[in-house]
């Protein structure tokens, strides 16, 4: 038997493709984080106005009101974070400490109007109307809403001080306040 | 005087002397190969950060963000597999007016083992690759050096961002 030395090969080969692309892989970590909407008003510049003697101390208008210049308060670094916000006022008239009921020809309250600006177009503000009784003395406002997140001044300006009925004030302490108050709008709210 | 002589013969045929045969073999090589690859076992997650600004004056809050943290899971079987990382800043769709920030930038940076990458979402597009080899494990995802663009008020509303973690094989040639 002629046998012949023999070599059978079989090559089972796997082999990558020559310089395969290799895909990458991603992994993700969303970050989610909120804002909650809302308003801060800055510190006022006073806190209290003090409007001193109220009646003219002499002339043809003694013991009536006198002219008071307007006062301004200034509420710096006031801002809304968020879209369609309003400022609105709550005005209360000047009444006297007394709240006695005054006898005819005399006032216990004086009215004043305040006004903000500062905020959105045009202004926002209250009439106070309190009779010389001092009754009704509140009145509110709101103005028109600002359409964007707003940081600004705003400033509150107190007006145009009457007595009802230009009556003559009774004596005494008199004491009022304005709240300012910042927040969403609320539809048909604008004064 | 006769004698007798014997000569004997060995009775048995020896067998030729052995032929001189050669063993022939037939070989089956195996091959194989393994590309190289890396894969994700938890691939995504949520950082959930709450409020993210300062009640007392409406910025941000940046104890919020630093320090929060995620961990995905992947391995790569490959020596000279890389590591990226691609942060995306927080925002939010509301245009930001004058004094407003609608922006959250911050450092992500991902750790597996000793090997790190990071990115800032102050600027597009990932960070440097990091050689991260063969792994298995935890790739640790942490947010760092939070701020906004103008140090702002931030604007009311939903902020969203994401970091992305990039795992890349190398290529290879032959098997």
């Amino acid at each position: 038997m002629n046998c012949k030395y023999g070599l059978a090969l079989i090559a089972l080969v796997a082999l990558p493709a020559t310089a395969a692309a290799q895909s990458t892989e991603s992994g993700t970590v969303d970050v989610v984080g909120t804002v909650r909407s809302i308003c801060i008003l800055g510190d006022p510049t006073s806190a209290l106005v003090d409007l001193g003697q109220l009646s003219a101390a002499s002339g043809p208008r003694t013991g009536r009101v006198a002219v008071i210049p307007p006062q301004t308060v200034t509420l710096p670094g006031s801002f809304c974070n968020f879209a369609g916000s309003a400022v609105s006022i709550s005005a209360t008239a000047l009444t006297a400490a007394d709240a006695t009921n005054p006898q005819a020809g005399f006032a216990r309250a004086v009215n004043y109007t305040a006004t903000a600006t500062g905020w959105a177009a045009g202004a926002s503000l209250a009439t106070t109307g309190a009779a010389r009784d001092g009754t009704g003395p509140t009145a509110e406002g709101t103005g028109a809403t600002q359409p964007l997140p707003q940081v600004a001044d705003i400033s509150l300006t107190l007006s145009s001080f009457t007595a009802p009925g230009d009556q003559i004030l009774v004596s005494g302490n008199y004491s009022g306040n304005v709240i300012v108050t910042l927040g969403p709008a609320i539809a048909g709210g604008e004064n | 005087m006769r004698k007798l002589i014997i000569l004997s013969a060995p009775l048995a045929l020896l067998a030729a002397p052995a032929m001189a045969q050669t063993a022939v073999d037939g070989t089956v090589d195996i091959n194989g190969s393994v590309a190289g690859r890396c894969m994700f076992i938890v691939p995504n997650k949520t950082i959930s950060l709450g409020e993210i600004s300062l009640a007392s004056n409406g910025k941000l809050d940046v104890s919020k963000v630093n320090g929060r943290s995620e961990t995905l899971t992947g391995w790569c079987n490959n020596t000279t597999a890389a590591m990226t990382v691609t942060a995306t800043q927080l925002t939010n769709a509301t245009t930001a007016p004058t004094g407003f920030d609608n922006r959250v930038d911050y450092t992500a940076t991902a750790v597996t083992g000793s090997t790190s990458a990071n990115d800032s979402s102050v600027t597009a597009g990932a960070g440097s690759a990091s050689s991260v080899g063969l792994f298995s494990g935890d790739i640790v995802v942490t947010l760092s050096n939070a701020s906004t663009p103008n140090n702002g008020l931030m604007v009311a509303g939903t902020y969203n961002g994401n970091v992305v973690v990039t795992l890349t094989p190398t290529v290879t040639v032959g098997g």
